[in-house]
């Protein structure tokens, strides 16, 4: 466990860097989505069967789980709460909030992958294969490729693929063009690459290590394999700074731009007003909450910096 | 709808929907509060429940339930973060968005009806006289209204009115003014004196005083040790509070007449029974409930089994027979 707890000491300082950087970026970006076109699925809780929990790569754990409600409802983009039970001492409280990477209705099982980041995931990843493991969901507001759409351009970072990958599933099942980049440290860090070959998406690979992973270099990327032909829609996760580039090139090629945020939560469910959105409002008005108005938000610049 | 069918028969929900008590027949767990009789001593805490619930749990199984703290005009709430857990707790600044009470009246006051149980409203306040204003509008909606003079976290430092005898006198008596309907007062744990402060809920004509609200703290974030919470200051809630505040209810149901409701850390019916042993009459549910939506239903029914094992009519019989032990 001391090498997973050194792994995660690193994540968790590189997760607060980030989340520094990340509430600057998304200044002004974010509103609350339109009210979707069709009904949000019925949440429920369920003591899910783990199937199966491995390694992916070095730094991220895959769990499936065997829920057959959740795997037949969920919503592209929606979310899981998973409680953590409690495990070699170590009492979880609050439930973690997890995308549903993958659904695969006729197995009955979702697929979930998590880093190690603090108490709650050291807890999570020493859950054993047989056991079960208390879900809530599927919860929130997830992504929509628009009915029209024939093209989509998705961008995830690190864990943030797993919010965008149920969308690569619907975007398979449409017919819809599907270009996905993955960005990570290194290309053995990256997730949904085996994902997006059985959906058919094509795959842009981009890494820190090799500096293609870098706004600028990504930037310019997307913008010479798009110029004669945008995609109808972007779907990001996993950045502030993602999110805002995808909102420059959404405002450059005027395509709708959706992101998927992240908060800390307790309920999912929005009542406890834990999971407020990074959106500034009038002090008297309580802004949206990522469980319920999100996790999927629209991103688009500011009006004063277009 | 909240006993609706469920739609799937296989998860984990719709069997907990499904699995009705069996042997509640012959125990009465009702309790009054003032005029109010709740059909057992099980509630949510305030801020921890909203009817989104309803379609997870059966409500309709808990003594009532309690709304999220309203005030009279519009909040914000605090900036993010607005939770995080630390060992053996968690620690909230949410600052109570309110949407004000007409806000409540016209969008969430219907969602609550549906659920089938008394509802509980929990008022707030800025200074002792905001506090009967928001009654008397909100007067007709709730069964009952719970004085919240305790929210330890909103960004004012300094005292809370709930922890001043004579601000407890003021809000309560204007509030007696306000209603008819049960009055509850929501204390806080930081009380000079928690006695004192419940003597004085009582004396103005409360019907019940809830112990207590959560604890300010101020949690960290590891390793850089910088304020995890945007607020600095929360509220510490759950089960590491659970000893402290069991001694402020010893403390309170010693000194007054009146119900003394219990929060503070319960998780299971074992929890409540301590409660009980030392004097409260009903629970408040709160941290509790995030992790396992279910757990107010399960301490409801684990009661029922309890006072049914050992044959006894109700939670004071049962106690009794322990203490003739
Ligand atoms: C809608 C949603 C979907 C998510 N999907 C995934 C996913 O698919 N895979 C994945 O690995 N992670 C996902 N996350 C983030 C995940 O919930 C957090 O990494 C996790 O809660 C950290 O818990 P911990 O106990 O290990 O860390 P803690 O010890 O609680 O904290 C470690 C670090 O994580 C941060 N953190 C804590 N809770 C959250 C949170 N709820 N959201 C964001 N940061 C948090 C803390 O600020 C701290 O920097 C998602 C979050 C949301 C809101
Ligand atoms: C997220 C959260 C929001 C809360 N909001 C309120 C509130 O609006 N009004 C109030 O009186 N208490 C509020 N509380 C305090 C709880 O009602 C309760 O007193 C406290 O959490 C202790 O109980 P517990 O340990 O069972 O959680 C809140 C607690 C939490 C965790
Ligand atoms: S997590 Fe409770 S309101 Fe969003």
């Amino acid at each position: 466990m001391t090498a997973m707890a050194s792994l995660a000491r690193e994540a968790l300082r590189r997760q607060q860097a980030f989340a520094a950087a990340d509430e600057a970026a998304l200044d002004g970006l974010i509103s609350v989505r339109p009210p979707a076109g069709q009904p949000r699925p019925e949440p429920v809780w369920d003591d899910a069967r783990v199937l199966e929990h491995t390694n992916v790569g070095q730094r991220y754990r895959r769990l499936v789980l065997a829920t057959g409600t959740i795997a037949r409802t969920a919503l592209a983009g929606q979310f899981l709460m998973i409680t953590v039970p409690p495990t070699g001492g170590e009492r979880i409280l609050l439930p973690r909030p997890m995308a549903i990477h993958r659904r695969h209705p006729d197995a009955g099982t979702v697929e979930v992958i998590y880093g190690v980041a603090g108490r709650g995931t050291i807890a999570l990843a020493d859950v054993a294969v047989g056991g079960s493991l208390l879900v809530t969901g599927p919860l929130g507001r997830g992504f929509e490729i628009p009915s029209d759409a024939r093209t989509a351009l998705l961008i995830g970072r690190g864990v943030g693929v797993c919010a965008i990958m149920a969308s690569v599933e619907d975007a398979a099942a449409r017919g819809v063009d599907a270009t996905v980049v993955l960005s990570g440290r290194t290309r053995f860090d990256l997730i949904g690459v085996t994902d997006c070959a059985e959906l058919g998406a094509a795959v842009i690979p981009v890494t820190d290590d090799d500096g293609s992973s870098s706004i600028p270099a990504l930037g310019e990327r997307l913008r010479a394999e798009f110029r004669d032909n945008p995609p109808a829609v972007i779907l990001v996760c996993g950045a502030g700074v993602l999110a805002r580039l995808a909102a420059e090139l959404g405002a450059e090629w005027g395509v709708p731009v959706q992101v998927s945020l992240e908060a800390h939560m307790a309920c999912g469910l929005g009542y406890c007003h834990g999971c407020a959105a990074p959106v500034a409002t009038d002090p008297e008005v309580e802004g949206p909450l990522v469980c319920v108005d999100g996790p999927v938000f629209d991103a688009a610049l500011p009006v004063s910096s277009l | 709808m909240t006993s609706a069918p469920p739609q799937h028969p296989t998860d984990a929900r719709a069997a907990f929907f499904a699995a009705r008590p069996t042997r509640s027949a012959t125990v009465d767990l009702s309790v009054r509060i003032g005029s109010l009789t709740l059909a057992n001593p099980v509630m949510p805490a305030s801020g921890c429940f909203g009817p989104a619930l309803g379609r997870l749990i059966p409500v309709a199984e808990l003594g009532a339930v309690v709304t999220k703290t309203v005030f009279g005009t519009p909040r914000g709430g605090n900036a993010a973060h607005r939770l995080t857990e630390i060992r053996a707790g968690m620690v909230n600044s949410v600052g109570i968005p309110s949407r004000g009470a007409a806000g409540f009246l016209a969008e969430l006051h219907p969602r609550y009806r549906e659920l089938g149980v008394p509802v509980i409203i929990s008022v707030g306040g800025h200074r002792p006289a905001e506090y009967a204003p928001v009654v008397r509008d909100l007067d007709g909606a709730g069964d009952a209204y719970e004085l919240n003079v305790s929210c330890p976290n909103l960004d004012r430092l300094g005292t809370d009115i709930g922890s001043d005898p004579d601000a407890i006198l003021a809000v309560v008596r204007a509030a007696r003014q306000a209603t008819d309907k049960p009055l509850i007062v929501k204390l806080p744990v930081l009380a000079s004196s928690i006695a004192d402060c419940a003597l004085a809920a009582q004396e103005a004509g409360a019907d019940a005083v809830c112990v207590a609200n959560s604890i300010p703290a101020l949690p960290l974030q590891p390793d850089t040790r910088s304020p995890a919470l945007g607020n600095v200051i929360g509220g510490l809630s759950g089960p590491s509070i659970r000893p402290i505040v069991l001694r402020l209810v010893w403390l309170a149901a010693r000194a007054v007449e009146i119900p003394v409701i219990a929060c503070g850390g319960i998780e299971t019916a074992e929890d409540a029974l301590d409660y009980f042993a030392v004097g409260a009459r009903a629970v408040q549910v709160g941290t509790a409930s995030f992790g396992r939506p279910f757990a107010m239903v399960e301490i409801v029914r684990a009661l029922q089994e309890r006072c049914a094992d050992d044959e006894v009519a109700g939670i004071r019989d049962l106690i009794d027979l322990w203490r003739a032990q």
